[in-house]
């Protein structure tokens, strides 16, 4: 056996774990009400449900998981867990749990771990995907109130890194308000039943969720000065009113991934500060290898050539956002620092267009619905390929028919602009799901399935040696970039606005900023 | 066919002393013009394909009249090519849905049967729900293009017509020349077509005009919603949706396509308003009698 | 009597006329290209995942048993569950249909209130420049974009001036639900506060749709006027001695509105037709927002859903116009 040592900048957990914890019920002065400005609707607060960045909020702050992702760039800390052991054969994973209780004053326990993770197993929503295939349902077990052991049913580099995903239930809590086999999803969309910094008081699927701090959480609240008592996420789809509101202080914080001329007037504001991060979302262009002519390496690199990424980049978002020439963000270890990528030449991609065989059909570009940047990124590279020759059609559609299409091959558009956020710090968030044949028609909406690449990736998503991870992420960056499977453009920054009242704010590119219990205000 | 000369010189000239109605075809005139002539009027006609990103998000100036977009492309130069859209949508919508409604129509208030009754049944159907929603349904059923928002103005309209002149081939039915004629052995085509069709065809003009203008309305605003052609077209219920992202400071962005619009439905009410008084004495306009 | 048989006829082809809508929304929307399920099962679904949730919907079975599924469904009052939200439609609709109405009322309110007004000074200052600037005004609200009026009254009103706010119901979590209309329930419990709240963010989306039913209430006001005063029957008021003004408001008007009242059906088709875009801009949680969201999502019940709630009250507008002017002109009941 031999104690955590996952990766460097993760810290050697078992040895940082002794995190002061007490019972310091911490009655402090009014720390006041945090109002956040959500661009998306919480249709459901079940952590196992949903597994999007746009709704972490009532995740991190109303549940607690073993580890947790903080700070940028993000660490793995650990959370409801004091230490973890991961076996020699990387197959066996046992977690100690610190005390810690619920909301409704059980004690938190390994059971509850255990029902945890079979539910999301069971439930096949969400999260699940993480899991499936690596742990069996009822796999999980629980020596005593406070051991927890995982035991893998193959080897996965990535496993803990995903851990912080098995938010942990009030076990008896919720089986008590099964409906019928619903595993208590009806209950759970609008309850909470969870051990986190906050406890949920008021929720409407129209409006958002309230909720106050709950003065027995495990890890105290010592720490802070003046925590807030109550936290409010308000859903405001409007960009314009978000932005209003943040200017007039009815709100106190709204997301970061605003266009830069809503920053630059929130900049200007008297009432807003706006706290800039390097973040980990990345915007490319997917190509459909599967189809001629985007399975010839030439047009791909054509298509390279083509696109105005430094227009796009200085002019379109006036710099906001930092050039990223490979499928794996530039601040996220794995990445190769001395590749230069594509830039707009047409003479190169006319000499490459020219060594494709065959007629050229009309290519057809995708683009998400109501998500300008798709458009108008799908539009310059339109510009550019109607200027060596090549025929376009623009479709912009909807998220959900966009996402239906991505898992058919016939259905798949031949190119198609999009984000891929951080849904855990690993390379393989990107590179796995991205491009490993096995995840064809799932995650992989390329159809791309390279041997030399495919090999670097499985090795890394097994081996537990650092040093060949790395290496092999580093080569598999290069070798997609110079086998041109997408348009790889930029690097998202984080530019979250909050009021100028607001402190403590702690960015990570998996919670965005949005794991209240560290923030005060004045 | 002299009839139908001296019919029309009557029109045009009535047309040309009522003020509103003159207004509202000088209206449309202008509109067809510019919509032909959109690479002769406008500035930089390369700018609905190709892009200038430095340029963008610039307020109007005497080279861009009504500013620059998102993609530092010239406001005005796209809203003239947006007029050959819609012109396309309206005129084309229009045509298809008149000539399944008013044959279904026809057909319906001739004969008094069950084949009559299902059709106007059908047609009630349609007439449920307002018209845009079900034309938000079909558009984003068949994907966002041009031709798939003309089918769904179109497949969603043509029940208007259909109950519109079903009405009035029934009360047509009634007037003794008609009755008479069919007394005398006249088949029904004949009677449709020579006295029940020419008898409806002032009250159909007239309902066409106005509904270019609600048509239009309707087009615009499935672009709005995004249904309608995908980026870069011109479109002006686009135009103004990829505006709002950009408010207030680019108030020019919204400005020129939403009057664009307004003129252009309102150059069409005119112009039926107009057309009612000459061809419709029935349902003419109180302030004149 | 013969409103009688009108309202029997009409109801006898109430259930068939929705099922027919039902059978056309049913098929628009089931041969939408997207896969909602894919959709709902989330980014990194599998496709173990994705055949799960099509069973547990149902959306594995051919479509025509789906389509009787739901028929029988309907009948026991079970729309279904929407397939984005996880809820039954009918708890959104029921939550959707106060704004939508608490919205359109005070809209219709207030093209009356100003419409009618209005249309009587046109039709009594006949020719006057009064009338021509008001004929403008009528025939710019039907011709203006909803949408994009929407957008001007933000961009000046809430934007530039910030006099409203700029879009939404109420500011937080308003009053708690008794009717489910903010502006009663917040009188009701005495908060103030909050009904000015609802008040100031009912301004501009209500006047946006007032404005093009204001300019139909003015116009058929000002025709229904001119008619009356044309009619002997004025004239012999006006022989007897009464009063111009008092002939005008009281006598005039009232059989003037007669046309208004039977116009209602077409206004409040129009009303709700805007409503969907309107509410769209200013984020109102009413019926239409629900619908343009549905569609996009392609959410099937709730699309279904949405167009049986909005053709049984279209139906029932209809029904009770067309029964109104059987009463007011019995030629028409056929």
């Amino acid at each position: 056996m031999r104690l955590f040592d996952y990766a460097p900048g993760l810290g050697r957990l078992a040895a940082a774990a002794v995190i002061a914890v007490g019972a310091m019920a911490t009655p402090a002065a009014a720390g006041g009400k945090f109002v956040f400005a959500n661009s998306s609707a919480y249709d459901t607060l079940d952590p196992h449900a949903v597994f999007d960045v746009g709704r972490v909020a009532s995740r991190i702050n109303l549940y607690d998981g073993l580890m947790r992702w903080q700070d940028n760039p993000p660490k793995l800390q650990p959370w409801l867990a004091e230490k973890v052991e991961i076996s020699d054969d990387g197959l066996t994973y046992t977690f100690t749990l610190r005390d810690a209780t619920f909301h409704d004053g059980s004690p938190v326990e390994a059971s509850d771990v255990v029902y945890s993770i079979d539910r999301i197993l069971e439930l096949k929503k969400g999260a699940y995907s993480l899991f499936e295939g690596t742990i069996a349902k009822g796999s999980t077990k629980a020596p005593d109130a406070k051991t927890v052991v995982f035991t893998l049913s193959k080897p996965s580099a990535i496993f803990l890194a995903t851990v912080p995903e098995i938010h942990v239930l009030n076990a008896e809590l919720v089986q008590a308000n099964y409906n019928g086999d619903d595993l208590g999803t009806e209950w759970l969309s609008k309850n909470d039943a969870g051990s986190g910094s906050f406890m949920l008081k008021r929720y409407d699927p129209a409006i958002g969720w309230q909720a106050e701090r709950f003065a027995d959480h495990f890890y105290g609240w010592d720490m802070v000065e003046d925590p807030l008592d109550e936290i409010e996420f308000r859903t405001v789809v409007e960009i314009n009113s978000r932005v209003l509101g943040l200017m007039n202080g009815d709100f106190h914080g709204t997301d970061g991934y605003l266009p830069q001329d809503q920053v630059k007037r929130l900049r200007d504001s008297e009432n807003v500060y706006v706290d800039e991060q390097e973040s980990m979302r990345i915007f490319y262009s997917i190509i459909h290898h599967g189809r001629f002519p985007m399975n010839d390496l030439n047009f791909r690199k054509a298509l390279s050539y083509s696109f105005d990424y430094d227009g796009f980049i200085n002019n379109i978002l006036s710099g906001s956002v930092a050039r990223d020439p490979v499928p794996l963000p530039n601040n996220m270890w794995g990445a190769p620092q001395d590749v230069e990528g594509y830039a707009l030449d047409l003479d190169k991609a006319k000499e490459y267009l020219a060594k494709v065989e065959g007629d050229i059909p009309e290519i057809t570009l995708g683009a998400l619905a109501g998500y300008g940047q798709t458009e108008q990124a799908a539009a310059l590279l339109q510009n550019g390929l109607n200027k060596i020759g090549v025929k376009t059609k623009i479709v912009a559609e909807p998220w959900p028919v966009a996402s239906g299409k991505m898992r058919d091959e016939q259905q798949m558009y031949d190119l198609l602009f999009l984000w891929k956020s951080t849904y855990y710090a690993d390379p393989n968030n990107w590179l796995g799901e991205m491009y490993a044949c096995e995840q064809i028609g799932a995650r992989n909406s390329s159809w791309y399935c390279n041997e030399e690449v495919d090999k670097l990736l499985s090795e890394a998503r097994v081996s537990t040696d650092q040093d060949l991870r790395r290496a092999n992420y580093e080569k598999a960056n290069k070798l997609l970039m110079e086998d041109a499977a997408g348009i790889f453009v930029y690097n998202t920054k984080w530019f979250g606005p909050f009021n100028k009242d607001v402190k403590g704010v702690r960015f990570s590119p998996i919670g965005n900023g949005q794991e209240m219990r560290w923030v005060s205000m004045d | 066919m002299g009839q139908f000369f001296e019919n029309t010189v009557f029109i045009l000239r009535k047309l040309a002393t009522d003020r509103t109605a003159a207004v509202g075809a000088f209206i449309i005139m202008a509109l067809i013009v510019v919509a032909i002539a959109a690479p002769v009027l406008s500035t930089h006609p390369q700018d609905v394909t190709e892009f200038n990103p430095p340029e963008r998000l610039q307020g109007p100036s005497m080279d861009h009249f009504f500013g620059t977009d998102r993609m530092g492309s010239d406001v005005y130069s796209r809203l003239l090519f947006g007029a050959r859209i819609t012109i396309a949508i309206a005129v084309i919508a229009i045509g298809v849905s008149v000539l399944i409604g008013v044959p279904v129509g026809l057909i319906a208030g001739y004969y008094r049967n069950w084949v009559s009754d299902a059709l106007m049944r059908v047609s009630d159907i349609f007439l449920a729900v307002p018209q845009i929603v079900l034309a938000i349904a079909i558009a984003q059923t068949l994907g966002p293009s041009i031709e798939n928002v003309i089918l769904a103005l179109s497949a969603t309209y043509w029940p208007f017509w259909a109950r519109l002149v079903y009405a009035e081939t029934r009360s047509a039915l009634n007037e003794t020349y008609v009755e008479a004629s069919i007394a005398l052995g006249a088949s029904p085509w004949r009677v449709m077509l020579l006295h029940v069709l020419p008898n409806i065809s002032s009250s159909l003009i007239v309902r066409t005009t106005i509904g270019m203008g609600g048509t239009i309305l309707t087009a615009a605003a499935l672009g709005f919603l995004g249904l309608g052609p995908p980026a870069p077209s011109p479109e002006w219920g686009r135009t103004i949706a990829e505006s709002r992202e950009f408010l207030p400071e680019a108030w020019w962005y919204a400005t020129a396509p939403g009057l664009a619009i307004f003129l252009v439905v309102m150059g069409f009410n005119l112009l039926g308003d107009g057309l009612r008084d000459i061809l419709d004495p029935r349902t003419r306009r109180s302030s004149d009698g | 009597m013969r409103a009688l048989v009108l309202l029997v006829n009409r109801m006898a082809w109430f259930v068939p006329t929705l099922l027919g809508l039902l059978v056309i929304t049913f098929t628009i929307s089931h041969i939408i290209p997207a896969d909602p399920i894919a959709f709902i099962a989330g980014d990194n679904a599998t496709a173990e995942q994705i055949a799960a949730l099509k069973a547990k919907f149902g959306v594995d079975k051919p479509v025509y048993i789906q389509l009787w599924n739901y028929v029988l469904g309907v009948a026991q009052g079970d729309f279904g569950v929407s397939l984005y939200t996880q809820r039954p439609i009918v708890d959104d609709l029921t939550a959707r249909l106060p704004a939508t109405l608490e919205l359109a009322f005070v809209a219709i309110l207030l093209s009356a209130f100003i419409g009618i007004p209005l249309g009587v000074l046109a039709a009594v200052n006949r020719n006057s420049w009064l009338d021509h600037v008001l004929r403008v005004f009528t025939v710019s609200g039907l011709a203006i974009a909803a949408f994009w009026l929407a957008i001007l009254f933000q961009l000046l009103f809430a934007m530039e001036l910030g006099w409203t706010p700029l879009q939404g119901r109420v500011d937080g979590w308003g009053p708690d639900v008794i009717t489910g209309f903010f502006l009663i329930d917040s009188a009701i419990a005495g908060d103030w506060d909050i009904f000015w709240d609802c008040v100031a963010h009912m301004i501009l989306p209500a006047i946006t749709l007032a404005f093009p039913a204001m300019a139909t209430v003015m116009r058929f006001t000002r025709a229904g006027v001119l008619d009356a005063i044309n009619s002997n029957y004025v004239d012999y008021q006006q022989a007897m001695g009464v009063p111009r003004r008092v002939v005008i408001w009281r006598y005039v008007l009232r059989n003037a509105l007669i046309g208004t009242v039977t116009q209602l059906g077409l206004i409040f088709g129009n009303l709700i037709a805007n409503a969907v875009v309107v509410e769209a801009v200013f984020d109102w949680p009413g019926l239409g927002l629900y619908a343009v969201n549905s569609i996009l999502q392609s959410d099937y019940n709730a699309i279904m859903g949405f167009t049986l709630v909005m053709g049984t009250v279209f139906i029932i507008a209809n029904l009770l116009v067309d029964i109104a002017h059987g009463l007011i002109d019995p030629r028409e009941a056929r």
